[in-house]
């Protein structure tokens, strides 16, 4: 049983990337129960996505009990951190999108440092990946959702192979899939490396 | 081709909940389906607009949902198969339609998918549609996963069929937007004629004729109640031989099933997926071999009070535990933790709860916004330059909603579709201040059309502003009868807004591209001196969409001249574009978001917007 917590900030893709996982773990043969954000929240507002692979009903997580937080956006991980406990493994891009309560009401927009110390008491483990540049690299800009689900892949948590999760990629994006077969790999090779 | 249409018979494919319906439909040999979007039910339209034309059947995004379902009647009387698909809120809107029909009954299947919003997720209430199920006298199937969304459309047509009843199927956000592995059976093509037979004493609905209908509707829920009886999707989980019940229907039969798992409880789960008519007899064995029964459903208790009364009505001394007795809230979507928490109380189990969590205080919200360019953002910036607050905003449904929040906070009344036409001639005869209402597109031709009409007839004085951005936006850009071209539907004939606002009697209408905003806030001056409905159409195709087609749009690239910025930060405070963001008094323009509108050049006062070279 692994759940995990996608967050993000609507137009990031969170949707596609939760599709993604699902896509794998039913080609591995698990079941697995996504859910989704849709309609007005889009846009440009925090978006959550569930993915849960295992033997479980109900889509939603319950506090304190995500085996893993995957980040699409610096600051929104720490919208998860409810959902997080001491077991569970933070996995965030450094990509920032800069909200309007930023600007209009004058808050701070948190370090990479803050948000990892924010979760130390809720999780000793948390990986930082800079999806944008590595999306950049692979000549898909905006596949930083991909990159994202590659270190999820490589970090080995979901006990689901990679070639599954390759074949899912290929199922689920149209556009660029050789470009985006490439950001999941950068993505799975700094995933493997934060877990050595 | 999409694989909602394309997988093949026995595959197991990954499908939304709203997917799986479409998917429910054309197995069951639906021939015409139609809705208005909505969400959480906009994909189920959106899928079978997708596929429509390669498996021969009618689909249309109608006007709203009453004509929806209308032409839904149209079909299903004249003996194909017809599918309906709404919000829950929509169906208030059909009600007029189905409360009759439910009278004459159909021929062929006729299913209305009915998408309810727990938790308003994206609604305006969190109404339980169930109670339109026991009100009007539909036989009422509730999914709890995207499997049972396509098994049990399936079923509805051919109970509807059979019974010659219409029937709904009622989803909610986490059932239509969740997504799983679904394994799906055979396309039946359905037919594209049918044959409307002639029966007036039945079809036409003369007082005389409706007194027999409702006997009739009567009769045939009875033997509706032995259809759910011998359901298959009526079932007890857990093995029968345990003390405790449980019964339970839709996602909150799923959050049941895991929190009886997590509190390590033996009990047996009676899960209605044909909840209505409730099947008395299986639900009476149940009760007679569990004590207590504990009832699990989200929103209003119709299942509990029903089994309640059925157990006084009987006599029987089992203990009916439900949201009576405090143990599970009445609003709100429900969860694994809330059910576990009631289940345990109820059980007087202990429960290890975890501890309550609250995000950090100094997080920043972010909650939606109107995108970067998008043309509403210059209407209200305009407007709000021309009025201030020293007005009265009736407002409507779509991504406008929005604009509630500040900077421009134009929103002061809000109820329902098209509200906003008819509340601002109430707000207009009892108020000093100026009224101004805003109504989208699809809105104003869904529901906005009769209140102009009355408006102008009554000698009402407002300004309606039309905020025409071409689409129906919030749902995901369905086209609606404003609409330049749908390439689905080529032969579609485009409404003229103008024609129709004129053709209401309007005499005061003037059409503007908001994104000139001088002239957008000397037109609202004019138009709000004139003594009776002055209509606006503000004109200019969503953000969205010009950046997707790259076309119609104006790709001007702003970025910030410090030198020239005064730090006023007006661009901020009274303006609101996602692409611009001011960090310690610093302004700058994110080109990545920037949509090259050109809207914050006029914003800023001090010409400090430059032109990207």
């Amino acid at each position: 049983m692994v759940d995990i917590y996608l967050v993000g900030v609507g137009g990031q893709g969170i949707i596609t990337a939760s599709k993604i996982i699902g896509e794998a773990a039913m080609l591995a043969g698990q079941k697995v129960i996504l859910s989704e954000t849709h309609g007005m929240a889009q846009r440009g507002g925090s978006v959550v996505c569930t993915a849960r692979i295992g033997e479980v009903s109900g889509p939603l997580i319950p506090d304190a009990s995500a085996d893993v937080v995957l980040s699409f956006e610096l600051l929104e991980t720490l919208r998860a951190i409810c959902k997080a406990s001491e077991n569970t493994l933070v996995i965030a891009s450094t990509e920032t999108w800069v909200p309007l309560s930023v600007s209009t009401q004058r808050m701070r927009y948190p370090s990479a440092e803050e948000v990892r110390k924010r979760f130390e008491s809720a999780s000793n483990r948390a990986v930082f990946v800079n999806s944008r540049k590595m999306a950049e690299e692979a000549g898909a800009p905006i596949s930083s959702n991909v990159v994202m689900v590659g270190a999820l892949a490589g970090i080995g948590i979901t006990g689901i192979d990679r070639g599954h999760f390759e074949a899912a990629v290929r199922r689920t994006i149209s556009r660029k899939v050789d470009e985006n077969l490439k950001a999941f790999s950068y993505g799975f090779d700094e995933g493997k490396k934060a877990l050595a | 081709m999409d694989k909602v249409l394309s997988a093949e018979s026995g595959s197991r494919i990954l499908l939304l909940g709203n997917e799986a319906i479409a998917r429910g439909a054309l197995e069951a040999g639906v021939s015409v389906a139609t809705t208005y979007p909505g969400t959480p039910a906009s994909e189920i339209g959106d899928t079978l607009a997708r596929v429509a034309k390669d498996a021969g059947i009618y689909f249309e995004y109608s006007v709203n949902e009453k004509v929806a379902t209308e032409i839904a009647i149209g079909a299903a009387t004249s003996d194909v198969r017809a599918l309906v698909c709404m919000k829950h809120v929509g169906v208030n809107v059909a009600a007029d339609a189905l409360m009759t029909f439910a009278y004459t009954g159909t021929r062929g299947g006729f299913v209305l998918v009915t998408a309810d919003d727990p938790s308003c997720h994206s609604s305006q209430n969190e109404q339980d549609n169930r109670y339109y199920a026991l009100f009007g006298g539909f036989p009422l199937f509730e999914p709890s996963s995207p499997q049972e969304c396509l098994d049990m459309t399936k079923q509805a047509f051919e109970v509807s069929e059979k019974l010659e009843m219409p029937v709904i199927v009622r989803t909610t956000t986490r059932i239509a937007h969740v997504r799983a592995p679904v394994t799906v059976g055979d396309i039946r093509k359905g037919p594209a004629k049918g044959e409307f037979i002639k029966d007036p004493g039945r079809f036409v609905t003369v007082p005389a004729v409706a007194r027999e209908r409702h006997l009739v509707l009567l009769e045939k829920l009875r033997e509706a109640e032995h259809d759910a009886e011998q359901s298959e999707f009526n079932f007890v989980v857990g093995g029968g031989r345990n003390s405790i019940g449980i019964i339970t229907s839709s996602i909150a039969a799923a959050y049941a099933e895991d929190a009886v798992r997590y509190l390590e409880i033996s009990a047996d789960i009676l899960k209605l997926g044909f909840s209505y008519p409730l099947p008395r007899k299986k639900v009476l064995e149940f009760v007679g071999q569990h004590d207590p029964i504990v009832i699990v459903e989200e929103l209003e208790p119709i299942l509990e009070n029903s089994i309640r009364s059925l157990v006084q009505h009987r006599g029987l001394g089992a203990k009916v535990l439900g949201k009576a007795d405090g143990l599970f809230p009445q609003a709100h979507e429900f969860n694994e933790t809330i059910v576990a928490e009631g289940l345990s109380k109820a059980l007087s189990v202990e429960v290890q709860s975890p501890e309550k969590c609250g995000l950090p205080v100094d997080l920043p919200v972010r909650p939606p916004v109107l995108c970067a360019g998008c043309p509403h953002s210059a209407t209200y910036f305009a407007v709000s330059k021309a009025v201030g607050k020293k007005a009265l905003f009736a407002t409507d449904i779509g991504c406008y909603t929005l604009g509630v929040a500040p900077p421009y906070s134009a929103a002061d009344l809000l109820v329902c579709m098209g509200s906003s036409v008819g509340t601002a001639g109430g707000l207009a005869k009892v108020n000093d201040l100026p009224v101004i209402a805003f109504i989208g597109d699809s809105t104003f031709f869904h529901a906005g059309v009769p209140s102009l009409i009355n408006a102008v007839h009554q000698g009402h004085r407002f300004l309606l502003m039309i905020l025409d951005n071409r689409t129906t936006a919030m749902t995901g850009h369905q086209p609606h009868p404003g609409s330049r071209t749908d390439p689905r539907n080529p032969d579609a004939t485009p409404i003229s807004l103008e024609e129709v606002v004129k053709g209401c009697g309007v005499m005061w209408l003037r059409t503007i591209d908001p994104y000139d905003i001088s002239a957008t806030i000397d037109l609202v001056n004019e138009a709000l001196t004139y003594d009776g409905v002055s209509v606006i159409i503000a004109r200019r195709e969503c953000a969205l969409i010009a950046k997707r087609d790259e076309k119609g749009a104006i790709i001007r690239k702003h970025h910030v001249d410090q030198e020239a910025c005064k730090k006023c930060r007006t661009c901020v405070t009274k303006f609101q574009c996602p692409a611009i963001s001011s960090i310690d008094k610093v302004q700058t323009i994110d080109m990545d978001l920037c949509a090259g509108c050109g809207v914050c050049a006029q914003v800023c006062p001090y010409g400090a917007m430059k032109e990207v070279e």
